[in-house]
């Protein structure tokens, strides 16, 4: 073990301030590698609360000092520089591949999982092809009995080098690509690459994009929080909530399908605007849908949060403690549910959110009951935002004209259902030099662990699901 | 409290849409184009596919055309959309020309589409959004139309053989294993709903199972990652013979937008042998009910009341 000192030392300076400066470090955010025309650099995206985001550059040498025995929200960040850009991170605890750069990384089985020893351990493996409609991903599980004594992730199944792809692309015609990052937050994605486009052009959608936006953000959200609230019952046994909340589920979207053409707000983002200006009796439509939806979950749910067979699962399991939430910088309703208020909507609102006020539901006790909550809550209050929005929605076009050939660098954050979400970009002459995504999956998952280990293991696809991350989110 | 749950759905109206009804509207909110113009002049193909950021709406002619009697599948159309030999993915410009000459076709090929919108917003007159997709569970073939610029009229569809009728083994039930070989969860977010009360897809004698060692059907969505070919290639090893393959979602058919990808070795049918597909992104759940209920052959059973098949 290295002392403090020297690892602080060891980091560039700027990023050592950044250490330094105040009584609480900051908020990781992201690493990421770039190669620009000023040679190849490393970008370390740090929250500095009220003093916003601070994007600290170093220039990439062979090797840079390990941020993650400081901070262990850096761990699989450098690891993924160091797959990608080839970069060492000294002093790295666990400089392991993360992607799988190589052959000889495509399969778990040729992965060094942590090797876990003593008397009674059994190692359960499970994935990447699981038993239900899900992702692939592995985790390793180490046990004594019923009890999880260790689990390992080994994710990146769905790897599509994404980022690369969108590397070369016309800046106008990326968005079908950022919608299949994460397709169950597909408009969540497109916002924020078009937020972080409109800011290199300098220039807002029209208000009425604007409200659109947030209407489907917002839906995105209430449908997204309803169908993990009915899967999180169903996986507990309670089965009629899964198939009331499905219908629900299904209700909206299918008014989605008639507000907008589209189910799940595909094409509907655009750099500049929106692609669809839906007339007065389709929006008094989707009102009826959203406040009848809005009502019937409310009651069902807190139906379910008294079954006393639902309360005895979810109390107490999987706790997320507030100081693992914030040793690996998690974000979203994981985070919320274990004390840390940290919500985009309100902290650094952009577009129709501005002026909104949106007051996010904290809870403190971290468990699977907790999670569960801030989804019921925050269902309501994203029915009230669409609500609000459609009731006082402003006139004129959905539409504006970005100017050809786009240069520089901007940011796109959005508060999608799991929490934030950034888009950085690098625009040359209008085509992507470099984009890097960093989903709220990818903060979250390695914090997930920590949640299972002590538990038992039967308790896992419970405590999974009330996380539900994305693994395509987080692959890329 | 359980009682009052069931009370509220049994007095609820069903929800249950019947086959038929399903059919003639599965497209819904899939916005999958339909051609409504007659015939499609060059000029109008050029403007298609200069919309398309697919290469879904595509020209052919001159001296880059393929040979015709294979439609350009998979790792060939990643090629045509590879920097080297077709710079429109990546500039947004249609290298081949559409001159109108016999040697011109114009393609739309739905394994490729995303449903982004763009070619009915550049051709109001021409396109719109699919009420009803019939391309929807049938042969790789069958998901490219094809127009000879020439005469602006369709061709043909190419001859394809019948898809295996695997109801001969299986009766009426068939277990289906879900596999994600990659994709951005869209397709996995909506054959979930197929289990909702308006879908219900078990009133095909459909039934999703944990184990591909129980399955007659796999359900395949993704475009195949690098890491996860092994994994497809062991779960369909696993699946008991006679079995069926079902490719699912633009990057299932093609690898979609995923498909020049270097960490994507798909698109599917290069890696297990395929026998159906269902084009979207993702596909409706109704497209997925009817592209099962077309490979199944379960052209009734539609709802409470419908006689069997
Ligand atoms: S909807 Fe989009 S992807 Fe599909 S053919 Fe039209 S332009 Fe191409």
């Amino acid at each position: 073990m290295r002392s403090r000192d020297a690892i602080l030392a060891a980091l560039a300076p700027a990023l050592r301030q950044a250490w330094l400066r105040e009584p609480e470090p900051p908020r990781l955010v992201s690493i990421f590698g770039c190669t620009g025309e000023h040679g190849p650099s490393v970008h370390y995206l740090l929250d500095r609360g009220p003093a916003g985001y601070e994007e600290i550059v170093v220039e990439a040498a062979a090797e840079l000092g390990s941020l993650t025995p400081l901070a262990p929200a850096a761990a699989w960040h450098e690891r993924e520089v160091h797959d990608r850009f080839g970069t060492v991170f000294a002093g790295h605890p666990d400089p392991r591949a993360l992607i799988g750069a190589g052959d000889d990384a495509s399969a778990a089985g040729r992965f060094e999982f942590t090797p876990v020893a003593g008397e009674g351990i059994t190692e359960v493996a499970v994935g990447p092809v699981h038993a239900g409609i899900i992702e692939p991903g592995h985790f390793r599980f180490s046990t004594m009995g019923d009890r999880v004594v260790f689990l390992e992730l080994r994710h990146f199944y769905t790897h599509k080098g994404t980022e690369d792809l969108l590397a070369g692309m016309d800046a106008a015609l990326a968005t079908p690509l950022v919608e299949s990052v994460s397709g169950d937050n597909c408009l969540a994605h497109a916002v924020a690459y078009c937020e972080a486009v409109e800011q290199i052009a300098g220039l807002e959608p029209p208000p009425r994009a604007q409200a659109l936006r947030l209407a489907g953000l917002e839906l995105e959200r209430l449908v997204a929080h309803i169908g993990d609230f009915g899967a999180l019952c169903g996986d507990v046994g309670f089965a009629p909530m899964p198939a009331l909340a499905g219908r629900i589920k299904e209700d909206l979207l299918r008014a989605s399908a008639r507000f907008c053409g589209t189910r799940y707000w595909r094409g509907i983002a655009v750099p500049g605007g929106v692609t669809v200006d839906p007339a007065a009796a389709l929006r008094q439509e989707l009102v009826r849908a959203v406040a009848a939806a809005e009502r019937e979950f409310a009651s069902l749910a807190e139906l379910a949060l008294r079954t006393p067979s639902v309360e005895a699962r979810f109390e107490g399991a999987g706790v997320l403690s507030l100081r693992a939430v914030r040793d690996w910088a998690a974000v979203g309703p994981v985070a919320r549910a274990s004390g840390a208020g940290l919500d985009l909507r309100s902290l650094r609102p952009t577009g129709a959110y501005r002026g909104r006020d949106v007051v996010p539901p904290v809870l403190a006790a971290g468990d699977v009951m907790a999670r569960a909550r801030i989804r019921v809550l925050e269902a309501s209050a994203s029915a009230q935002l669409i609500l609000d929005a459609l009731a006082d929605w402003p006139d004129g076009p959905v539409r504006r004209d970005l100017p050809a050939a786009l240069e520089g660098c901007g940011r796109g954050f959005v508060e999608s259902p799991r929490g934030e979400l950034l888009y950085w970009l690098l625009l040359r002459a209008g085509h992507i030099q470099r984009c890097h995504i960093r989903s709220p999956s990818f903060q979250n998952w390695p914090a997930l662990p920590s949640a299972v280990i002590g538990g038992v293991i039967a308790d896992f696809p419970m405590i999974n699901k009330s996380f539900n991350l994305s693994y395509s989110g987080c692959d890329r | 409290m359980i009682g009052d749950l069931l009370f509220r759905t049994w007095r609820g109206p069903s929800r249950l849409l019947p086959l038929d009804a399903l059919r003639g509207e599965n497209a819904v909110g899939g916005r999958m184009p339909e051609i409504t113009c007659p015939a499609i002049s060059p000029a109008l193909a050029r403007r298609l596919a200069d919309a398309c950021p697919t290469a879904a709406m595509r020209c052919l002619g001159g001296t880059t055309t393929p040979d015709l009697g294979r439609p350009p599948v998979g790792r060939a159309v990643a090629e045509l959309r590879s920097p080297a030999t077709d710079a429109r993915w990546r500039s947004g410009r249609p290298q081949v020309a559409a001159n109108g000459t016999d040697e011109s076709f114009f393609e739309l090929d739905y394994a490729l589409c995303v449903g982004c919108g763009r070619c009915a917003a550049a051709a109001p007159e021409a396109v719109t959004p699919a009420r009803s997709l019939p391309i929807c569970g049938v042969q790789r073939a069958r998901l490219t139309r094809r127009w000879n610029l020439a005469t602006g009229a369709e061709c043909a569809p190419p001859a394809v053989p019948e898809l295996p009728r695997l109801d001969r083994w299986l009766g009426r039930a068939v277990n289906i294993r879900q596999l994600d070989a990659g994709s951005c969860n869209g397709c996995e977010a909506e054959i979930s709903a197929l289990t909702n009360p308006y879908y219900d897809l078990e009133r095909l004698g459909a039934h999703f199972v944990a184990s591909p060692k129980h399955a007659d059907l796999l359900l395949v969505t993704g475009p195949v990652t690098r890491n996860m070919e092994e994994a497809v290639r062991q779960t369909y090893a696993a699946v008991p013979a006679p079995k069926l393959v079902v490719a699912v979602g633009a990057c299932g058919c093609s690898g979609g937008v995923f498909a020049a990808s270097p960490e994507v070795t798909g698109p599917l049918d290069r890696i297990i042998p395929v026998d159906a597909y269902i084009p979207g992104c993702p596909p409706t759940p109704a497209m997925l009910v009817t592209g099962l209920a077309e490979i199944l052959r379960r052209r009734r059973r539609a709802g409470r009341g419908d006689a069997d098949s």
